[in-house]
């Protein structure tokens, strides 16, 4: 009788001993986060939104902002930011319907657009403006996807908060000195020339919240 | 039943074998300098520190160099998973045998990217001749709470990798001058691209993650490389990534150095009587106050000990700067109390006209 008991004791223990967990894989991100810089590929003519310290010769004289079809160019990285009045923290979703500036990571511009005509499609200019990331009101999109969150798979288009215009590319293209770039500008008709989707970037995480909630009416004027 | 016996007894033995072989394996938390109770920051932050001491580059005489990292490698692997740090407590490393084991060159490289640190040179240095991508440097925002106690950033890198293709194509490409003898002492010199032929080669897009420490006391500007994390070039190497640390503004203290400065506004009692008050501090202890003398508008008090840990050591911390404001009531007074105010406080008028803006 003991020896069956101990059998029975020593297989359990053995059984412990060897058995192995389901090690769960570490799941990707699969929203995009603000504090994210990503490169945003303009599905239909398979280019990416790109930016330079090159000027329009026309419109505003700002800053401009076009599309590429290299893969590798370190100017087509865009941060993904908060707007002034509602800042949004590092590793936090983008949610559908809201609102954000892409600030070009090498110039310091945000994606900006008015009522300006573009230069080879006269359609609404869009352009880099402002500095170290802080321009106007004119920097504001609206994110619009189709679940809750910005998913990163997920074909979304951009609206110009104040033209509600949609950020697009149809193809036209420079010439010199920005041969083959194509002209990005926005347009209040929606259609297959607006979506976008994330690529290449580096992606935040969500993290463990460090900052406190603050009630008291401390001030840190000196 | 003597049978039964010595059967009972070897059965005896070969559990209590089984067992010594458990907990005969390396002991992690040793290996990694942390007690069993260590947060997943703490293990991270040994690993991080560890792993750039036992890196086998940074010991080409020490014959053990590449163990030792295998194990610290081994030992942040298992302890930074939660599952696998109950199983390792439960039944120690054999209880391990037949899961999945990263490379440790992989866990080294989402600390500091592909190549570490590039030890004993330069990588400019290094690779002079051989074209390189793009870098990336972009803004890490990080709160004033992270820089007063440290933490980790996990980030997904989503990135073009060049790969081998089928096929050759034209790479290396350069200016050279060819001469070409027209005829008698008549030569002409041109000017033509040359090519070498190199296999050809396509870009993939590979992810993985990327752990940024933020140190204690880290500084405004301050880069953290990720050494071939950047953007790859197609007859080269990848550029670098690098993560520029920008400190937010907070709503309560300002820093200066690695003194914080606060602004706290008591009312004119409490100004006149003492007070007694609580800050709740970035980490979220306490830091008591208490005055029974009068306190001025514009006073400070210095809390040693109370500021930012020092990048350098952060065994050595700045101080807390308070500085008071006084809330005047804000209903008027009437003869009545304006005559007990002046038979309380019994000052006689005092008023002065000066230069303030010059310091006179």
């Amino acid at each position: 009788m003991d020896y069956h008991m101990f059998l029975v004791v020593f297989l359990w223990c053995s059984v412990l001993l060897f058995s192995t967990c389901s090690f769960s894989a570490a799941t990707e991100l699969s929203f995009v986060t603000c504090g994210s810089v990503i490169k945003l590929l303009n599905v239909k003519h398979n280019v990416r939104l790109h930016s330079h310290d090159v000027r329009y010769g026309s419109g505003s004289g700002q800053q401009s902002v076009t599309g590429v079809t290299s893969v590798e160019d370190s100017n087509s990285y865009w941060s993904v930011r908060g707007t002034a009045k509602a800042l949004c923290h590092r590793g936090t979703a983008v949610k559908c319907g809201q609102n954000i500036r892409l600030t070009h990571v090498n110039t310091g511009r945000n994606l900006h657009s008015h009522y300006f005509a573009s230069p080879l499609s006269s359609n609404q200019e869009v352009s880099a403006f402002g500095e170290d990331g802080e321009g106007d009101h004119l920097d504001e999109w609206t994110v619009l996807c189709g679940g809750s969150v910005w998913d990163r798979n997920e074909a979304v288009r951009f609206r110009h908060a104040a033209t509600d215009a949609l950020l697009s590319v149809t193809g036209e293209q420079y010439g010199r000195p920005i041969h083959g770039q194509r002209e990005v500008h926005a347009m209040t008709s929606s259609s297959q020339h607006s979506y976008w989707k994330v690529m290449e970037g580096v992606f935040m995480k969500p993290s463990e919240n460090m900052s406190r909630e603050y009630s008291s009416p401390l001030h840190t004027e000196f | 039943m003597a049978v039964g016996g010595m059967k009972l007894s070897s059965l005896c033995c070969l559990l209590l074998y089984l067992i010594a072989a458990v907990f005969a394996g390396r002991d992690f938390y040793k290996i990694l300098g942390v007690s069993k109770s260590a947060s997943i920051k703490d293990i991270k932050k040994a690993y991080r520190k560890l792993a750039l001491q036992l890196h086998p580059d940074r010991n080409p005489d020490d014959p053990n160099a590449q163990d030792k990292f295998a194990d610290l490698g081994a030992a942040y692997e298992v302890l930074s998973d939660e599952e696998k740090r109950k199983q390792y407590d439960a039944y120690g490393e054999e209880g391990l045998k037949e899961g999945h084991h990263s490379s440790h060159g992989d866990i080294f490289s989402s600390f500091f990217g592909d190549f570490g640190f590039m030890f004993g040179g330069n990588r400019q240095q290094q690779d002079r001749n051989i074209p390189r991508g793009n870098d990336i440097i972009l803004d890490l925002e990080v709160t004033l709470e992270e820089v007063y106690s440290g933490n980790f950033v996990e980030v997904v890198r989503n990135k073009p990798v060049a790969k081998e293709a089928p096929g050759k194509r034209k790479c290396n490409c350069r200016q050279e001058m060819r001469t070409t003898q027209l005829g008698p002492g008549r030569f002409q010199m041109t000017q033509e691209v040359v090519c070498d032929e190199c296999p050809n080669i396509k870009l993939v897009n590979e992810e993985r993650t990327l752990e940024v420490e933020i140190e204690q006391g880290v500084r405004d500007e301050m880069e953290y490389p990720f050494i071939g994390e950047g953007e790859p070039h197609i007859d080269g190497e990848p550029g670098d990534l690098r993560f520029r640390i920008k400190v937010m503004k907070h709503p309560v203290f300002e820093r200066r150095g690695d003194d914080l400065y606060t602004n706290v506004t008591i009312s004119l009692v409490e100004a006149l009587v003492g007070f007694e008050m609580y800050i709740t501090h970035l980490d979220g202890h306490k830091v008591h106050i208490v005055r029974d003398k009068i306190t001025k508008p514009g006073a400070r008090i210095w809390k040693k000990g109370e500021g930012l840990p020092n990048f350098d050591n952060n065994n050595i911390r700045g101080s807390l700067i308070i500085t008071f404001d006084v809330e005047f009531p804000k209903e008027q007074l009437d003869d009545q109390q304006k005559e007990g105010v002046r038979q309380l406080l019994k000052q006689a008028s005092y008023q002065k006209v000066y230069n303030g803006l010059q310091g006179y």
